[in-house]
């Protein structure tokens, strides 16, 4: 069902008398006798441009949003004047330390200087060069097919939590739609690379599948971040890094390299996102390691999944490079999870004791 | 005159090139850490500003770094001599390859978000090195 406006304007005497006094000369520019504060907005840096960072000066600044939003709940932007009778557009994550990080902003511009095109940016005809025995061949594709699902869910976790955030938090909606791109990206280079030549996608991972339906499902938008930006992207970056170490030819050292820096993107919101959230609302570390303890043993489940472990195996040349990527990876999430605040989580979670199984 | 690896004249040629290759470093986008590179007794600090590099020095203070790439003058040799015979990195001998299992170059650092800078901007830092390609050098 669609939203009507209160009015029929096209109905309306006295929106046609107006037309006609504007139109006759007769202007009320009583909308710019209200303006409120200017600023010098000019770029601090010329080589980096205009950015968001310096433009959030007074009271258009960041600084300057409540800890809980009560005045704007419409689509006017942060700083504008706000009439009355504004529509409320619905939104239900209305708390700063909710969504917050003050490195979205050059996250978000950041992003946007890196970008890339697979089309163009891979040297594709790289990878007619060969380089992997027939086994190898398949079980990179397989692996693509894995990024594949990836990318998509996390095109869809950021828009299904966007649309609900007030936008007083406007960076932190562009770099979520950023994300969506960088995300829908990883999905379109990793089918490119999967079908390229005499191509085909693998086998879809049933593990996997419940790994990031646990991700997508989580129910509160702090869980929805650690489990993606923190979590899956900590396995994301060490599986863009590995595909890079296994390449054997330009195209696939590229778009591994490409993928480890678009997921490190990720990793920096997050750990700033809940380190910020864990500092201002401390009880909030329970709701986080409780929600990361049943999406780590989703991790476990990929993780010794035959449709991620096998391809890996065979592209790695043996059981030790695997098991150090596992070692590496599960490690430095670990370290991530304590910069976010949420403490030591190698007593509690199950990703330690499966690792210590996978190497002795 | 041939410069000497390592040195800090390589990396001050190096940074020099960030100028001169400016398009191919642009298109990278920003590239914003602080890092340095860590050869048998030598450490030397390298300082990333938006698009170029902006500055080198020898004995930087580490703990001001977001991560150091450790490993011994041989390791480092054959990576740059690779850049050279390659025009760029072979597969064998990019900075991920060669430190992604810690084995050949060690990553230091003390922070997680400072170590992921390595990966965030790997692109532009292994262009930095990939511009060695350009110089006349003294590996012996």
């Amino acid at each position: 069902m669609s939203y009507i406006a209160p009015k029929d304007f096209s109905l309306d005497p006295a929106l046609v008398e107006r037309l006609m006094r504007t139109f006759s000369g007769q202007l009320d520019l009583s909308w710019m006798q209200s303006i409120r504060e200017r600023i010098a907005a000019r770029p601090s840096q010329p080589k980096r441009g205009l950015t968001l960072d310096d433009i959030n000066q007074g009271g258009y600044g960041p600084e300057h949003i409540p800890e809980i939003i009560r005045h704007n709940f419409s689509m006017a932007p942060r700083g504008a004047i706000l009439p009355n009778s504004l529509p409320s557009l619905g939104y239900r994550l209305n708390r700063k330390s909710e969504v917050w990080s003050d490195q979205a902003p050059a996250l978000f511009e950041e992003g946007k200087s890196r970008r890339w095109a697979p089309a163009r940016d891979i040297p594709w005809e790289a990878l007619d060069s060969g380089g992997y025995s027939p086994e190898q061949d398949a079980a990179i594709r397989q692996l693509a097919t894995s990024l594949v699902s990836i990318g998509l869910v996390c095109t869809d976790l950021p828009a299904k939590w966007e649309t609900l955030m007030n936008q007083e938090f406007h960076e932190v909606k562009y770099l979520m739609c950023l994300q969506m791109v960088d995300s829908a990206r990883i999905a379109e280079a990793f089918r490119k690379r999967a079908l390229y030549g005499r191509g085909h996608l693998g086998v879809d991972c049933e593990p996997l599948g419940e790994l990031l339906k646990m991700v997508i499902e989580s129910g509160t938008y702090p869980c929805a971040s650690a489990s993606m930006n923190l979590t899956l992207f900590s396995l994301v970056q060490g599986l863009g890094r590995h595909w890079e170490w296994a390449a054997r030819n330009h195209a696939d050292a590229v778009l591994g390299m490409r993928l480890a820096q678009d997921a490190s993107r990720f990793l920096a919101y997050g750990m700033d996102h809940l380190r910020n959230l864990v500092a201002q609302r401390p009880a909030e570390r329970d709701t986080l390691n409780g929600h990361l303890d049943l999406i780590e043993n989703g991790v476990v489940g990929w993780l010794g999944a035959r449709e991620l472990l096998e391809p890996l195996l065979l592209l790695s040349g043996g059981f030790q490079p695997v098991a150090r990527l596992y070692e590496k990876t599960i490690d430095e999430y670990m370290a991530r999870c304590e910069a976010a605040g949420l403490g030591d989580r190698r007593k509690r979670s199950p990703l330690p004791g499966f690792l210590a199984r996978v190497l002795n | 005159m041939a410069i000497a690896f390592p040195s800090l004249e390589f990396f001050e040629a190096l940074k020099k090139r960030t100028l001169e290759a400016a398009p191919t470093f642009e298109k990278l986008g920003y590239c914003d850490t602080s890092f340095g590179l860590r050869t048998d007794d030598a450490l030397y600090g390298i300082h990333f500003e938006v698009h170029e590099c902006v500055g080198v020095e020898e004995g930087p203070d580490a703990s001001k770094l977001d991560f150091i790439l450790s490993a011994s003058g041989p390791v480092w040799r054959e990576m740059v001599q690779s850049i050279v015979e390659n025009g760029g990195a072979d597969a064998a001998h990019t900075l991920n390859t060669l430190s992604h299992l810690g084995d050949t170059i060690q990553v230091e650092y003390e922070d997680a978000e400072g170590h992921d800078r390595l990966y965030r901007y790997m692109a532009t830092i292994q262009e930095f090195f990939d511009q060695a390609q350009h110089l006349e050098l003294d590996l012996a």
